[in-house]
């Protein structure tokens, strides 16, 4: 069968199910990429996202049978990532996650900003592809707790919409919507804090 | 529209999705207020830097293991399915095979004997078959079409009826 014919999902799911080795292998090359980053962004861990990763891709192939595709495969392997490693999560607690009220913006009780706000996104511009600064963000977003965290990674960092985060999530759009803002407001505050410190040294 | 508002608000401004009216009143708002501006300059350029974050490459060594695993076990699985699908047809080919031969050496219970026998002198699909064997003692070779026939016969019987006898 040529090859291009599996980049169907259709396709690629009915080989799946037939157990055509090059469909395995179409789907490994096709997500494990995103299965690992998305493993790492929640994980935050080499070896137990490869552990995840290998368990999402056990599950799809066994699970290629029943899947309705009633969704886009992609947004279901999505899924099933997602819950692999909250999964994985649950056996650990991890103790250095900050929490997210220190870093929401303070009003005074006429609703007015009650703290200094710089404008900081013309400085960061030159910094826009710096490495450093990547990697700062990837640190604030490791040290956010997981209820914000993955909502964050997969609509801003994966680029899904809202209603796709939803689906995976399972939870409503509104409640993506108010996480996804708060993850930003918190963002947005540490960014400031890092930039302000920077520019103190 | 005050500061607090505005701020409650920027998710649904930078998605398009706000109120006309509300849009009109922010950009009222953000025009006298410099740490307003300050603060959706801001949040937008977070959202902005985090799209531009690169995600988590996978090290080449991971990947080659991960692939060998990946590749193996969907082999195993797979091989595992071939084994249960040829178990459960043989586990249909003898069942099949049994009540024939019950059927030919007069085994079939009192029940089973009324619906089969009911069942062969109405069907056109394994009726000529059966009536062949009734002279004979061996069975022959059962096609396939008349195995799957009656595979299916056998399916729709009730269930907790013993169909042949000794």
């Amino acid at each position: 069968m040529p090859a291009e014919r599996l980049l169907d999902d259709n396709v690629l799911l009915e080989e799946l199910r037939k157990g055509t080795p090059d469909a395995v292998e179409m789907l490994f090359d096709r997500f494990h990429s995103k299965i690992y980053s998305l493993a790492m962004s929640i994980l935050k861990n080499e070896s137990d996202a490869e552990e995840a990763a290998q368990d999402v891709f056990l599950t799809v192939v066994r699970k290629a049978d029943t899947f309705k595709g009633n969704s886009a495969l992609y947004s279901w392997i999505y899924r099933i990532c997602v819950n692999t490693c909250l999964m994985r999560l649950r056996g650990k607690r991890r103790g250095e996650t900050v929490s997210i009220e220190d870093f929401m913006p303070v009003f005074t009780e006429e609703g007015m900003h009650a703290s200094l706000i710089d404008d900081w996104s013309k400085e960061v511009e030159r910094k826009a592809l710096d490495k450093e600064l990547g990697q700062v963000i990837r640190r604030f977003t490791e040290n956010l707790s997981e209820k914000y965290r993955v909502v964050f990674v997969l609509s801003d960092v994966e680029g899904l919409s809202n209603e796709e985060t939803a689906e995976i999530l399972g939870l409503t759009v509104p409640a993506v919507k108010s996480r996804l803002h708060r993850a930003r407001l918190y963002l947005r505050e540490q960014l400031s804090r890092y930039l302000r410190e920077g520019k103190a040294e | 529209m005050n500061c607090k508002e505005l701020v409650y608000l920027l998710g649904d401004f930078f998605e398009g999705s706000m109120e006309e009216h509300l849009r009109q009143e922010l950009a009222v708002h953000i025009e006298r207020c410099e740490p307003c501006m300050n603060f959706l300059k801001t949040y937008d350029k977070t959202r902005i830097l985090c799209r531009q974050i690169q995600p988590e490459e996978i090290p080449e060594e991971v990947r080659n293991r991960l692939k060998a695993f990946v590749l193996q076990k969907a082999r195993e699985h797979h091989r595992d399915i071939e084994k249960y699908l040829e178990r459960a047809a043989r586990e249909r080919r003898e069942q099949v095979a049994d009540i024939l031969r019950a059927y030919v050496a007069n085994r079939l219970s009192m029940t089973m004997n009324l619906l089969f026998r009911t069942h062969r002198d109405r069907c056109d699909r394994c009726g000529a078959f059966l009536k062949g064997l009734n002279g004979g003692k061996a069975i022959p070779e059962i096609p396939p079409d008349i195995e799957d026939h009656i595979a299916e016969f056998l399916e729709a019987l009730p269930p907790g009826e013993s169909p042949v006898i000794g």
